[in-house]
């Protein structure tokens, strides 16, 4: 066969065998009922099999991918590659990409099939580790108010228009926005958070826009560009001058933003996410925040709710950070007793979850057995009570089973 | 005694994965290896963990089958099911050598031709 494959091509036809074993990705030759003519090293050692003993051989039987049996990658169309899972001979599911490349002599006839076969490990393995470290799942709760907003970040995701996120401090709102873009179709691309606060306007200028430098043919590139493909977050949106709020407008409208130096606008394809902790409408009034940018950024618009009116969840989230921390400091902390948490319950919680998870970061800092008791609670929450009602003094200490 | 076979198939060969298996031949050879039933199942939908329970519900002692993940392999043989897997080839020359008694694992059963060079 590759001797017909040289006499069919004009040109010489190079050493085939030891060019294709010289390659890093697995590659087998077919012919045109699919049956194996030769595999290269790397095939060879991704399925088990050497070339000698499945010459001839169906490629379903050594290949033996979910993709050979389910939805044959040769009924597809030319070079497009369809991921799946293959079986190897000892008995490993490894997953892959496998791209089938027919080979044509000089009047188009066919001559045989290039399965070209990637293995897929590596790029799952970061894939699950990445999706584990900053998945959605980092933003939780139970209330009604949390779950009504988790159950709308899906949706919102798969939009482009602008997000405006109002909530105290403390609420997560950062969080949220970077659990929308990570739901999004978005999320292989950059999630670039810029904090609005106090700079000079050149350099919020060139942060944000970036700027032409050495004889103005290179861009210095901004936020808006680093964001390219992504999404770019800004909080606190109101503390922005003006100037750039009005940039920010023209970018909504256009999709174009103008490097600090540059003589015309650039496109950037990014999606625009915000936040501020103050009512966006009380900004308007005081003429910190446009009008104009404000319709524009508010095209979806997320609250979210202080602690206090997230009912069930502070003792969720109580636990949940217990657990978190625990794990973290290597400590055996299961419980917390009832006095500590009357404490926590009686607390305003002003900076809300960002305050509660510092409570719990300290008390299991300084706790040295499994529950965490009144004293581990930092001090200014304690004075905060003036006694501890009496029937928690006699009453035999009810503790907490650990959150499962 | 009786020997209970179970071969996954898809058309007349053995079908390349266990797992993806909605074809299966339960084969019964006798104390001398001489085959004395022979019944076709068709499944529902491809599942390695019903083709399991349908080997450990019908008493099979031995799994004929293509591909088979670690996972399933080692739970059959915990369960005292003999796999011979890997293997590949027509299902009748598969029965044959079942009954001659020299079927292994990784057994290629395919007549190849081999293009001369």
């Amino acid at each position: 066969m590759l001797k017909r494959i040289a006499t069919l091509g004009s040109f010489p036809c190079p050493d085939l065998p030891r060019l294709v074993d010289g390659l890093p990705i697995g590659i087998a030759l077919l012919d045109g009922h699919g049956h194996i003519l030769m595999l290269n090293k790397t095939l060879e050692a991704l399925t088990g099999f050497s070339r000698e003993e499945v010459k001839g051989l169906p490629c379903r039987h050594v290949l033996r991918s979910r993709a050979c049996v389910q939805n044959c990658p040769h009924a597809r169309k030319e070079n497009q590659g369809v991921e799946t899972d293959c079986i190897n001979r000892h008995r490993r599911k490894i997953p892959i990409r496998i791209t089938p490349v027919t080979v044509h002599n000089q009047e188009g006839q066919p001559i045989c099939i290039l399965d070209v076969v990637e293995d897929l490990t590596t790029l799952k393995e970061m894939e699950a580790r990445l999706s584990q470290s900053a998945g959605q799942g980092q933003i939780i709760g139970r209330s009604p108010a949390m779950e009504k907003i988790l159950r709308l970040v899906p949706v919102i995701a798969q939009h482009d228009s602008p997000l405006l996120i109002t909530g105290e401090i403390g609420t997560g709102k950062d969080l949220l926005a970077e659990s929308v873009h990570k739901a999004s179709p978005r999320s292989r691309e950059p999630f670039v958070r810029f904090s609005c606060g106090p700079m000079p306007s050149e350099m919020l200028d060139t942060e944000l826009f970036g700027r032409m430098v050495g004889q103005g043919s290179e861009i210095q590139p901004g936020r808006f560009q680093q964001a390219q493909g992504g999404t770019l977050y800004l909080s606190e949106i109101s503390e922005l001058p003006q100037l750039q709020q009005t940039a920010l407008v023209r970018y909504v409208d256009e999709g174009t933003i103008l490097p600090v130096g540059a003589s015309k606008p650039i496109a950037v394809n990014a999606r625009l996410m915000a936040s501020t902790a103050e009512s966006p409408e009380k900004l308007v009034q005081e003429g910190r925040l446009r009008e104009d940018l404000f319709h524009r950024i508010s095209a979806i618009r997320l609250h979210l709710p202080k602690l206090q009116e997230r009912g069930e969840d502070l003792e969720f989230l109580l636990h949940h950070f217990l657990t978190h921390f625990a794990h973290r400091f290597k400590k055996e902390i299961t419980t917390i007793s009832a006095e500590a948490l009357h404490i926590i319950r009686e607390h305003s919680f002003p900076g809300n979850i960002r305050e509660l998870k510092n409570i719990i970061e300290f008390a299991a800092m300084v706790c040295t057995d499994e529950e965490i008791r009144a004293e581990h609670i930092p001090g200014h929450l304690s004075r905060t009570l003036t006694q501890t009602p009496k029937h928690l003094a006699s009453k035999q200490r009810k503790t907490l089973g650990k959150k499962s | 005694m009786e020997h209970r076979i179970l071969i996954t198939v898809a058309q007349d060969e053995i079908a390349p994965r266990f797992d993806l298996t909605t074809e299966v031949l339960l084969v019964t050879l006798s104390e001398n290896d001489d085959l004395i039933a022979r019944k076709s199942f068709l499944l529902a939908h491809a599942s390695g963990d019903e083709l399991c329970d349908l080997a450990l519900s019908r008493d099979m002692g031995v799994i004929v089958c293509g591909a088979i993940e670690d996972e399933y392999y080692h739970y059959l043989r915990w369960k005292r099911i003999e796999v011979i897997d890997s293997v590949m080839g027509p299902v009748e020359e598969v029965i044959s050598c079942l009954v001659q008694g020299k079927l292994k694992t990784g057994d290629i059963l395919y007549q190849r031709t081999r293009e001369k060079e």
